[in-house]
């Protein structure tokens, strides 16, 4: 690929190309629900970003294959770090169907970011400081798996939101159940087997826990564009793990803490 | 370190009243930490988020607080009220009902207590969570801090999130502790306080550097220092005394005191308080660029608003200015200012701090261009004094300053170098109609007092303001007693009386106010004695408050908005 070349000759880190922008904005919107500044590895596989929000809540663990891109080179490990915000006011610039071509300029630090659509638009925005730090997955049993639509889950959680800020999620492997309880108003979503929304469910033991939902809602709200369908595992009082499929040959997962009863 | 062990510092150092252990207890404590938990603690022990010279904010009212402490203990507020009501401490009473209420928290990912750089960077994240959905990105930080808070940590991440500590241990005995756990002498860590604007920054130098490093420091420019503060003078024979017969007097300007800072073309400025309000001021920015030649300055200054006449406008037309970031070219053309300098701090890589005043203002003369200096005179001239006064006063000015004439500047420092001379308006006589309680060591007595001027035709009473100012404790003390005796109702913390008490109330100006139905009010009112002699219908009337407030235009301009418009 001859835009590799930088003028002496050498290779840049990385450089990438994906013909419909799309994609990447609506990843970096799922990302940005949870964290303002984001570290991006670029290696040879793919993209890949994985970070706590600072409230340590809840985390986001998101990867992007090579495969998925049109153009993609990276013979090494690159962490770019970004400002989510500002990123994303850039790649909103981008129309339908017009691509963008991402590459660090190592000279002056700048991450690079062309729109080549009806005319070409080349930004350039600061890279800050990369976390060193390996962010691990927490170690959950998780004691339930349910598979149901993303717009039915979204849905759900719209109604319960208009009595609560949680929702407790429970399931006995028959059905998923979605109660929230407020000052005065309450709460009961039911999704059977066998119901549109709900694909799939099994349980090795009856299982429930309390979720906020001003970490909820906004994560269902910002992946509902990548995806379709959401499985979610959890247990008693313990976190969700919520994974999104991917339309593309990537990964989408969330971890949220839940909100729990001090005795 | 553990957030923990810093709130039971803090715990020990609210129960003695002893400072030298208290001193000892938090350089002991500084000893430990790591060098990256250095400055965050040192800012946390004072009530601050951040250190002093950053203009992060966090922007957390304390009705967001309220809403999350609401959230996690479904607390009805009996319990907060009664022991508010006991300590007069918003912390104290959210320790109170995180003891009784805590039903629910929000657990975290990976479940460990919180450390300092942990809480450091929550704090960060709130202060930067801007635009869209930021209350509700606030709130969920918030939550998270409390969730994972033991009711003592909660106590004192409500503190640090007013900026309130109360645990008597302040910024002075702070430069105490880090000299005494770094071994750097007092002087030096003053002196480095004093050039870097934080004592959290020089605490960290201090064990990284030692004394060494630390002596290094001098001032950054677009960091504001503390301004030196002037005492107040009785008489203008006084400063004359003092400075042993000859002083300098200028003219105390009733404007907003300015920092400015100068790098090459960029120009900051930064208000009284610190503040950076470079946006406020965009005609001072190009004054500055254009006149000061020099590429390295930290200038302090004046600037007062300008009415049509060319004479000054009252100053709280100008704080509007200070206020307001958007619309600032409708202020421009409503509110002109006009900038007077007078004094020099640094100048091209030299600190002048230390140098005579004369020598400051000769060098501020050089370097000024075409903008002005405050007007100046020297004298060792009583009467000569009191006609520049006069002069002075007769242009709509406060009054003086007076300066000693080899005088150093002393950042943040109210001392005998610099004095202030003001006019003094005739007290009034007013009448409390009702009183509020007071915070923290005032909780207890009725010590925020409503004041009103009695309407000659109606009879009925006009509020022109609140005071907690003049009275000793035993007189507050007493005051509750006798306000107590004549309350017809009691609103939230507000006991109304029956009008009956006279009070002598001094103050420096009288103001055009929306918040009170005369329509003004008394900037810096306060008690000078109580009125025992006088009756009801001999305390001042509205009638005649209204007569001083038009008579104050006689020397000062008027705002007119209308013109303006017109025009």
């Amino acid at each position: 690929m001859k835009y590799r070349h930088k003028k002496n000759g050498e290779l840049d880190l990385f450089k990438i190309r994906m013909s419909d922008a799309k994609l990447l904005r609506d990843a970096v919107t799922a990302i940005s629900t949870l964290i303002d500044e984001g570290t991006f590895v670029i290696g040879p596989d793919g993209i890949k970003l994985r970070a706590m929000d600072p409230s340590r809540v809840a985390m986001v663990d998101f990867a992007m294959q090579k495969t998925t891109f049109d153009e993609y080179a990276s013979d090494q490990e690159t962490k770019i770090c970004l400002n989510l915000g500002e990123l994303l006011k850039l790649l909103k610039r981008a129309g339908k169907d017009e691509a963008v071509e991402l590459y660090l300029d190592e000279g002056t630090g700048q991450f690079v970011i062309t729109i080549r659509g009806k005319y070409i638009r080349t930004f350039r925005m600061p890279t800050l400081e990369a976390s060193e730090e390996e962010q691990g997955l927490p170690k959950i049993t998780f004691n339930a798996k349910v598979t149901l639509t993303t717009d039915g889950l979204r849905q759900s959680l719209e109604d319960v939101a208009l009595v609560s800020d949680h929702v407790r999620i429970e399931t006995d492997g028959e059905k998923l159940a979605m109660n929230a309880k407020g000052d005065i108003m309450g709460a009961n979503i039911e999704l059977k087997k066998g119901s549109d929304a709900l694909l799939s469910v099994e349980a090795t033991e009856p299982s429930k826990s309390t979720f906020p939902l001003s970490y909820l809602s906004e994560i269902v709200k910002a992946a509902v564009a990548t995806s379709d369908i959401v499985t979610l595992e959890f247990s008693n009082d313990m976190p969700i793990r919520l994974d999104f499929k991917q339309t593309y040959d990537g990964t989408l997962v969330y971890y949220l803490a839940p909100r729990i009863e001090v005795e | 370190m553990l957030f923990q062990s810093l709130t039971e510092l803090c715990e020990k150092l609210s129960a003695t009243t002893k400072r030298n252990q208290m001193t000892e207890n938090v350089a002991d404590f500084l000893k430990i930490l790591d060098n990256e938990e250095v400055e965050p603690a040192v800012s946390m022990l004072l009530g601050r988020a951040f250190p002093k010279w950053d203009q992060r904010t966090l922007d957390v009212s304390w009705a967001t607080i309220s809403n999350v402490i609401e959230r996690l203990t479904k607390t009805d507020w009996k319990e907060f009220s009664a022991t508010f009501k006991k300590t007069g401490d918003v912390g104290s009473a959210t320790q109170a009902v995180f003891e009784v209420n805590k039903v629910h928290r929000q657990a975290a990912l990976f479940e460990e207590p919180l450390t300092i750089s942990e809480v450091r960077k929550v704090l960060e994240a709130i202060a930067e969570a801007t635009g869209q959905g930021a209350r509700e990105r606030k709130e969920r930080y918030i939550e998270s801090l409390f969730g994972r808070a033991n009711p003592v940590e909660a106590k004192y991440l409500v503190k640090i999130l007013i900026g309130e500590m109360r645990t008597g241990f302040h910024e002075g005995l702070m430069e105490l502790a880090v000299s005494k756990a770094f071994s750097v002498p007092l002087k030096t860590v003053q002196k480095a306080t004093m050039y870097t604007g934080d004592i959290g920054e020089v605490a960290i130098i201090c064990k990284k550097q030692g004394a060494q490093g630390v002596s290094n420091l001098s001032f950054t420019i677009f960091r504001p220092i503390k301004p030196m503060l002037a005492k107040m003078a009785e008489t203008l024979d006084e400063p004359l005394r003092e400075y042993g017969g000859k002083a300098a007097f200028e003219y105390k300007l009733d404007g907003a005191r300015i920092q400015i800072h100068k790098l090459n073309s960029e120009v900051r400025i930064f208000s009284r308080r610190l503040t950076d309000v470079t946006r406020s001021l965009p005609e001072v920015v190009r004054q500055v660029r254009q006149e000061i030649a020099v590429d390295k300055a930290i200038l302090e200054g004046e600037v007062i608003a300008l009415g049509q006449d060319g004479n000054p406008l009252p100053f709280q037309h100008l704080m509007r200015r200070f206020r307001r970031v958007h619309d600032i070219n409708t202020m421009l053309m409503e509110v002109p200012v006009k900038l007077f300098l007078f004094d020099a701090l640094h100048v091209n890589g030299e600190n002048l701090i230390d140098f005579p005043y004369l020598a400051r203002r000769q060098k501020l003369k050089e370097i000024s261009g075409n903008i002005p200096l405050t007007e100046q005179i020297i004298t060792d001239d009583v009467d000569q004094a009191k006609q520049f006064m006069r002069k002075a006063v007769d242009q709509g000015h406060e009054g003086l300053m007076a300066k000693r004439l080899d005088g150093p500047y002393t950042p943040g420092i109210r001392g005998k170098h610099w004095f202030k001379i003001k006019e003094i308006l005739e007290p009034l006589d007013l009448v409390i109609v009702a009183a509020e309680y007071g915070y923290g060591r005032r909780h207890k007595w009725l010590s925020d007092y409503h004041l009103a001027a009695r309407d000659e035709e109606s009879g009925s009473f006009y509020m022109l303001g609140k005071t907690f100012k003049g009275l000793t404790d035993e007189e507050m003390e007493d005051m509750t007693q006798r306000l107590l005796e004549i309350a017809v109702r009691q609103e939230g913390h507000v006991v109304f009386v029956k009008p009956s008490i006279v009070v002598e109330v001094a103050y420096n100006e009288i103001q055009e106010s929306q918040t009170y139905e005369c329509g003004m009010a008394l900037r810096f009112a306060r008690i000078t004695r109580i009125r025992e002699d006088k009756s009801l219908d001999e305390a001042d009337t509205i009638q005649r408050v209204r007569q001083i407030y038009e008579k104050q235009f006689e020397k000062k301009s008027r705002l007119n908005r209308q013109q303006y418009r017109e025009g």
